[in-house]
C-alpha cells in the first residue's frame, strides 16, 4: 500500500492541475454553450506573457527594464500572476467580439472560428517568441525538493496544486454564491428571459468569455514550470480539457472537477505501473464512461446536442 | 435505329462499362502502386542542383532541426561562393517535417515529385527519417540522415539511397555501458522514449548490460511529448536502481533533466545516470540541468586542429542564431552536406548511383573531420563509423559555452554496431531507380 500512496497523491495533484486547465473551458462551454478551441492557445499565451514579465528581457525601454529587473523575482512572479491573465483577457475580448456573430447559430460556426483563432495565436507566438522552448523562472522558495521518508517530491507541484484548489473554490463561489453567477447560469439557460429582465446579455457573455480566458492564462502560468513553455503547449492543454468536459458532462462544474481527478489518478497510477499506458489511460477512461453515460458523469441535455 | 444499350460498334454497353471499370481500376492501381522503378532525369547542364532540406523545425526536435538547417545552409553558401558543385549552383527548398513521420512522408513526396529535388538532407526524429527513406527509396532519391541516431537506421531500416551520419544508440552504449556495469553497479533501470529510436537504443543497451553481467530491473516506456515525469521519478525512487540508462530525446529529455535536477536526484547518493546522447541544442536550452555521463560525436572545445576556425566560421555565418556555438547536431549537418558535394565532384556526375558509389566506403581523415580518429562510411550499412566521445557536466567551464567535460574518446572499431550488418540488407545498385539531377 505504501508503494501505491505516492502515486495516488501524484494522481490527485495532477488531477487538480487538469481541473485548473479545464476550468475556463468548462465556463465557456457550460455557460455560453460555445466550444472554445482557442482555449489552449490562450493558456499558452498566459505562460508567454508571464515569461515576458519574469524573464531576463522584459519588453520595456532600457531604463524601465533595468528598474523592473531590480524587483525581486518573487514579486515579479506575483505580479505576473495578475498582469499576464489581464493581458490575455484583452485578447479574449477581441476573440469574443469576433464570436458574437456565431451566437444562436449552429455550434459548428463557433467551433470553426475558435479553431482558426487557435492557429493564428500559435503562429503569432512563434513569430513573437520563436519556436524554441523556454523555462519560466519561479522564486527559489517554490522550487527544489520536498523530502518525506524515502521519497523526494517537487515542492512546486504542491504549490501548483494549492493554487489550483484555491482557484477552483473561487470559481465555485462566483458561480454558486453570487448574483453574477446566478445571472450567468440564467443567461445560459434562457437568454431571452434574462434579456427581458433587463440584463445586458452581450456584456454578460463578454464577461464570461474574458473570465474563461483569464483562467486559461492563469493555468498556463501555473503549469508552465512543469511542462515548459513552447508554442504548441496549447495543444497539450486543450485535448485533456476537452476530454474532461465530455467525461464530466457539459456544463457541470463538479463534473469537470471530478473528471479531472479521475483522469489525474488514471494517468498517475498507470504511469507508475504500466507506463506505456499512461497517456492512453485517459482515453480508455473516457470510452468506458461515455459507453454507459453518453452525456458524461453529470451531464444534462445541452444546446450542443441539437 | 440503334437499340438502347448497344452502341454502334456492336459491343454491349454493359461490357464497355465493365471494361472501363477494370481499366480505370488498373490505371488507378498502377498510379497508386507503381511503377516502382522510376527513372528520373531532371533538367541538367548548368541548371542549379536543387536540394530538399527535410528538417524538423518544430515539435520534439524543433531546436535541433533548426540547428542542423543552419549548418546545411552554411555549406551550401560556401560552395556557391566558390562556384557551386561541378560548376552548377546549389539551390534549396525546405519545409518543416514537424518531428512527425506523417509530415516527413508528405514533405519528401512533395520535394521529389513537385520540386524535382534529386537529394534530400536532414533528419532528427528516427520515425521521420524512416518515413522519408520509404519515399526516397521509391524514387531512388539520395537521402542524408544527418542526425537521427536510432540503431535501426543503419540496421533493419537501412537503404542503398540513405547515408547515416550520426553515431547511433549502440555506438554510445558501447562506449559507456561496460565500464559503468563494472564500476557503478549491475542493477539497471531503463527509461525509454516510446518510439523507434528509444526502442532500438534500449534494446542495444540491454544486450550490452546483460553481456557484461548486469541486470535490467525494469524498462519504463515514456510516451513522446511527455512533460511531467513525476510518476516515473517516483517509481525510480521506489525501485532504487544503481544505474539508470536513459534513451529520452529532444524536448522530452530537456523536461526530464529539469525535473531530475529539481528533485536533486542527480546528486551523489542517488542513482548514476547514463544518458545515451545529449544533443547540443537541448543542452543549450537548459545547461543548468546537465548531469550524468552521456555521449556526443563532437564538441566545440575539442583540442584539435581546425576546431577554433570552424567555430569562428560558424559564428560568422550564424550571427543572429539562438545558439552561439556549433554543437554535434550542426556539425553532423555540415559534415554530411560537405561530403555529399565532395562525392559529386569525385563522381564527376550528379547521377544518384555514381554519387552513392562515391560515398560508399569513403574514408575521411580525423583532421578533416576535427575528431580524434579517422572515420569512414561503412559500405555495408551506410553509417559513418566515427569517434565516439563520452562527457559529463563541466564543473570548471572556461566560458559560458563550455558545458561539457570530455571524459574519453573511443575509436570507431571499438564501438561498432556489430549487429547492424546482419540486419541491413542493401539492394544491388542496379535495382535502385536512377536519378540524374
Amino acid at each position: 500500500m505504501f508503494d501505491l500512496l505516492p502515486h495516488l497523491l501524484n494522481g490527485l495533484v495532477l488531477g487538480l492541475l487538469l481541473a485548473l486547465i479545464a476550468l475556463g473551458f468548462m465556463l465557456i462551454i457550460g455557460l455560453m454553450e460555445q466550444i472554445n478551441l482557442a482555449h489552449g492557445s490562450l493558456f499558452a499565451l498566459g505562460a508567454y506573457f508571464a515569461l515576458m514579465l519574469t524573464g531576463p528581457k522584459p519588453p520595456l525601454p532600457p531604463d524601465a527594464a533595468a528598474f523592473w529587473l531590480q524587483i525581486p523575482l518573487g514579486w515579479r512572479y506575483a505580479l505576473a500572476l495578475v498582469i499576464a491573465p489581464c493581458l490575455a483577457g484583452i485578447v479574449g475580448i477581441a476573440v469574443e467580439v469576433c464570436m458574437r456573430r456565431t451566437y444562436g447559430k449552429d455550434p459548428l460556426y463557433g467551433l470553426l472560428l475558435t479553431f482558426g483563432v487557435a492557429l493564428v495565436l500559435e503562429e503569432l507566438i512563434r513569430l513573437t517568441w520563436g519556436t524554441r522552448d523556454h523555462v519560466l523562472p519561479v522564486p527559489s522558495g517554490m522550487s527544489g525538493a520536498f523530502i518525506f521518508q524515502d521519497l523526494i517530491w517537487s515542492t512546486y507541484r504542491f504549490y501548483a496544486a494549492g493554487m489550483a484548489a484555491i482557484v477552483i473554490g473561487l470559481v465555485w463561489l462566483l458561480i454558486e454564491k453570487t448574483p453574477y453567477g446566478a445571472m450567468i447560469k440564467a443567461g445560459a439557460h434562457d437568454s431571452e428571459m434574462v434579456r427581458a429582465l433587463g440584463v445586458n446579455l452581450s456584456k454578460l457573455r463578454l464577461g464570461v468569455f474574458v473570465l474563461g480566458t483569464m483562467l486559461a492564462a492563469f493555468a498556463g502560468i501555473i503549469v508552465a514550470p512543469i511542462w515548459g513553455i513552447r508554442p504548441h503547449m496549447g495543444v497539450d492543454a486543450v485535448v485533456p480539457a476537452f476530454l474532461i468536459i465530455v467525461l464530466g458532462g457539459v456544463g457541470s462544474f463538479w463534473g469537470a472537477v471530478i473528471a479531472s481527478l479521475l483522469v489525474g489518478l488514471a494517468v498517475g497510477v498507470s504511469g507508475a505501473y504500466a507506463s506505456e499506458w499512461s497517456l492512453l489511460s485517459m482515453y480508455l477512461l473516457l470510452v468506458a464512461i461515455v459507453s454507459f453515460r453518453a452525456r458524461g458523469l453529470f451531464g444534462k441535455k445541452s444546446m450542443l446536442e441539437v | 435505329m440503334k437499340k438502347h444499350g448497344k452502341p454502334a460498334l456492336g459491343v454491349p454497353r454493359r461490357t464497355i462499362l465493365k471494361g472501363s471499370l477494370m481499366t480505370a481500376s488498373l490505371a488507378g492501381v498502377g498510379a497508386f502502386y507503381g511503377p516502382w522503378h522510376h527513372n528520373r532525369a531532371f533538367a541538367q547542364g548548368k541548371k542549379p542542383i536543387k536540394l530538399g532540406l527535410t528538417n524538423d523545425s518544430s515539435g520534439q526536435f524543433g531546436n535541433s532541426g533548426q540547428d542542423e538547417h543552419r549548418a546545411i545552409r552554411m555549406v551550401i553558401d560556401e560552395w556557391n561562393a566558390k562556384g557551386g558543385v561541378l560548376g552548377r549552383k546549389i539551390e534549396w527548398v525546405t519545409a518543416d517535417t514537424e518531428s512527425s513521420p506523417a509530415a516527413g512522408t508528405r514533405v519528401a513526396e512533395r520535394f521529389i515529385t513537385r520540386e524535382d529535388c534529386p537529394i534530400l538532407i536532414g533528419a532528427l526524429h528516427s520515425g521521420v527519417a524512416n518515413a522519408i527513406t520509404q519515399v526516397a527509396n521509391k524514387y531512388g532519391t539520395i537521402f542524408l540522415n544527418t542526425n537521427s541516431s536510432a540503431p535501426s537506421e543503419a540496421g533493419e531500416n537501412c537503404s542503398r539511397i540513405k547515408f547515416v551520419w550520426d553515431g547511433n544508440g549502440t555506438n554510445f552504449s558501447k562506449a559507456a555501458v561496460a565500464n559503468a556495469v563494472k564500476t557503478i553497479g549491475k542493477n539497471w533501470l531503463l527509461l525509454t522514449n516510446d518510439y523507434v529510436w528509444g526502442h532500438s537504443t534500449a534494446a542495444a543497451t540491454k544486450a550490452l548490460i546483460e553481456a557484461n553481467g548486469g541486470k535490467i530491473i525494469d524498462n519504463l516506456l515514456v510516451p513522446q511529448n511527455t512533460r511531467d515525469f513525476t510518476s516515473y521519478l517516483l517509481k525510480i525512487q521506489q525501485i532504487k536502481p544503481q544505474v539508470i540508462g536513459t534513451a529520452i530525446a529532444g524536448d522530452d529529455n530537456k523536461a526530464l533533466r529539469e525535473q531530475i535536477t529539481q528533485l536533486k536526484l542527480d546528486r551523489p547518493g542517488g542513482p548514476a545516470w547514463i544518458n545515451n546522447q545529449q544533443d547540443w541544442p537541448d543542452v543549450w536550452g537548459s545547461p543548468q540541468s546537465l548531469f550524468g555521463v552521456f555521449g556526443t560525436s563532437w564538441y566545440h572545445k575539442l583540442n584539435l586542429p581546425g576546431v577554433p576556425e570552424f567555430v569562428k566560421k560558424w559564428q560568422d555565418a550564424n550571427k543572429d542564431g539562438p545558439i552561439p556555438v556549433p554543437g554535434n547536431v550542426s556539425y553532423n549537418g555540415y559534415m554530411a552536406t560537405q561530403e555529399l558535394f565532395r562525392a559529386i565532384e569525385r563522381a564527376g556526375s550528379t547521377n544518384n548511383i555514381a554519387i552513392i558509389k562515391a560515398l560508399e566506403g569513403h574514408k575521411m581523415s580525423a583532421k578533416d573531420r576535427m575528431q580524434h580518429f579517422d572515420a569512414y562510411i561503412d559500405p555495408d550499412t551506410h553509417q559513418v563509423q566515427q569517434t565516439i566521445y563520452l562527457a559529463r557536466k563541466n564543473e570548471k567551464p572556461v566560458d559560458n559555452t563550455d558545458h561539457f567535460e570530455i571524459l574519453s574518446w573511443t575509436e570507431p572499431k571499438d564501438v561498432m554496431d556489430d549487429a547492424a550488418p546482419t540486419k541491413c540488407k542493401l539492394v544491388p545498385h542496379d535495382k535502385v531507380p536512377s536519378v540524374d539531377a
